[in-house]
């Protein structure tokens, strides 16, 4: 479980874009929701531990991230994979992407090939694993960034508007996915798209201006919100 | 003549570049942890690298010849007067041309590279490794710019090298040395080599920078 209590944070001065922020992740699918600039993107990477709170805990496993050693702190970033909005490839090639995270936990080159073509069988990508990733459509790339971050098997799961420039059966690939993975994970998904990711949520939040202005479970979520958000 | 022009020429070509890469040495991890830092102070720091890179390279000379004179406080190693002081010199001329440069280089890729090294698990070194195989044909050109810097100063060169024949003279402390006699011929031979090995060193770095 992810944590975050009393988060405050600004990446200028005192200009809060998060204000006093109380949400947990459990286990199953959290999906954000809110306008541009509401602060999706700032609070999955507070939770992702990539930035550090101006004022509040951040705890994982009931452990506060930010009082541990280095050490300790890799060890529990590997438990956590955050997918960009934007998203960014490495040079070389897709499958040389796709297992960075594998090799630098120790995964022989072979093993995490293995796990690779594994995973881009399902994400529908193995036509691509060669190419090199400057001459990725836009969507590709997506598809790429998600395939390096599920290929870690991480117990927490942040994906950053993961189906946004996807063709509508493509969204429904990635959506499925993220639905058999419900069980055994925390995900958190910040989204546009309430209707592709609604039916699998188990939890909304929605966000304005930096504060959470509802939490609840999909099914109580108002037409409204999803009308105006 | 023409040995000696050779000499010269080969001369200073590996004193830039080795000052070229003692430079790189240490503001390659200098600038990496200067970009990690958080603070205001991040600003003030880079802006006094940015207003070193026109320091007077007479100056620096200066400082260093007063360093390495031989009363001076490291007189003792005996540097002055040798190629290995012009390398120095030339490296910490360079220094701030080459932080300020690789700073862009490194913010733009620090913004994006950092945390997605951490976030797919690596450690800070893994990360500086990633994020250095990323930029490093960046790197190379500012190699290449910092390096025709170095070769085409004369202050350093002059100062602590002494322009000994066979030994510290280079191209522009010769073609000074030449201009000074009289000699234009070989002043002018000397200039036109020097112009050939910046110019293609600039060209080089553009390609490379319009392929990346
Ligand atoms: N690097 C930054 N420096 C300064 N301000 C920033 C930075 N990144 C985001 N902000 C500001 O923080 C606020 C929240 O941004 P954030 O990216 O978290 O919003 P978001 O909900 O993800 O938006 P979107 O739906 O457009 O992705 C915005 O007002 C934004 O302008
Ligand atoms: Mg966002």
């Amino acid at each position: 479980m992810i944590v975050l209590r009393n988060i405050w944070f600004s990446y200028v001065d005192e200009n809060y874009v998060l204000k006093n922020i109380n949400i947990e992740f459990s286990r199953g699918i959290t999906v954000v929701l809110g306008p541009n600039g509401s602060g999706k993107t700032t609070l999955l990477k507070i939770a992702s531990c990539l930035y550090k709170p101006i004022r509040g805990e951040v705890l994982i496993d009931d452990i506060n991230y930010w009082n541990l050693n280095e050490e300790e702190k890799i060890r529990f970033r590997r438990k956590i994979v955050y997918v960009h909005e934007k998203p960014i490839l490495l040079r070389g090639s897709v499958l040389d992407n796709i297992i960075y995270g594998l090799i630098i936990r120790g995964y022989s080159r072979d093993e995490a090939i293995k796990k690779a073509h594994k995973i881009s069988k399902e994400l529908n990508i193995t036509s691509i694993l060669s190419r090199r990733t400057e001459t990725l459509s836009i969507g590709e790339r997506r598809l790429v960034t998600l395939a390096r971050a599920l290929v870690l098997d991480t117990d927490y799961l942040l994906l950053d508007d993961p189906i946004a420039h996807l063709h509508p059966s493509t969204r429904e690939l990635v959506v499925d996915i993220v639905r058999s993975m419900k069980d055994e994970k925390v995900i958190a998904i910040a989204t546009h798209d309430p209707l592709s990711t609604l039916k699998i949520a188990s939890k909304v939040i929605i966000l304005d201006s930096g504060r959470i202005v509802n939490i609840s479970e999909p099914r109580n979520i108002i037409d409204k919100y999803i009308l105006e958000y | 003549m023409y040995t000696e022009i050779y000499g010269i020429a080969l001369r200073s070509l590996l004193i830039s570049s080795t000052a070229t890469l003692l430079a790189l040495v240490w503001s390659i991890p200098f600038t990496a942890k200067l970009i990690s830092i958080r603070h205001r102070s991040k600003d003030i720091i880079i802006g006094i690298f940015n207003t070193l890179i026109g320091l007077p390279t007479v100056l620096v000379g200066l400082v260093l010849y007063l360093l390495f004179s031989y009363s001076g406080p490291l007189g003792f190693l005996e540097l002055l007067y040798t190629p290995y002081t012009i390398i120095i010199g030339e490296s910490i001329l360079i220094t701030p041309l080459v932080i300020s440069l690789l700073y862009e280089v490194f913010s733009r890729a620090y913004n994006e590279y950092w945390e997605l090294a951490l976030t797919l698990g690596a450690d800070k070194l893994q990360a500086y490794k990633l994020i250095i195989r990323e930029v490093i044909s960046d790197i190379f050109v500012v190699s290449l710019i910092s390096f025709s810097r170095a070769i085409g100063e004369l202050g350093v060169a002059l100062i602590v090298g002494g322009n000994i024949k066979g030994y510290t003279r280079v191209f522009t402390t010769a073609i000074a040395l030449e201009i000074e006699k009289g000699e234009f011929e070989t002043a002018i031979i000397l200039g036109l080599l020097l112009f050939i090995v910046v110019l293609s060193v600039i060209l080089t770095a553009r390609i490379i920078k319009r392929r990346v």
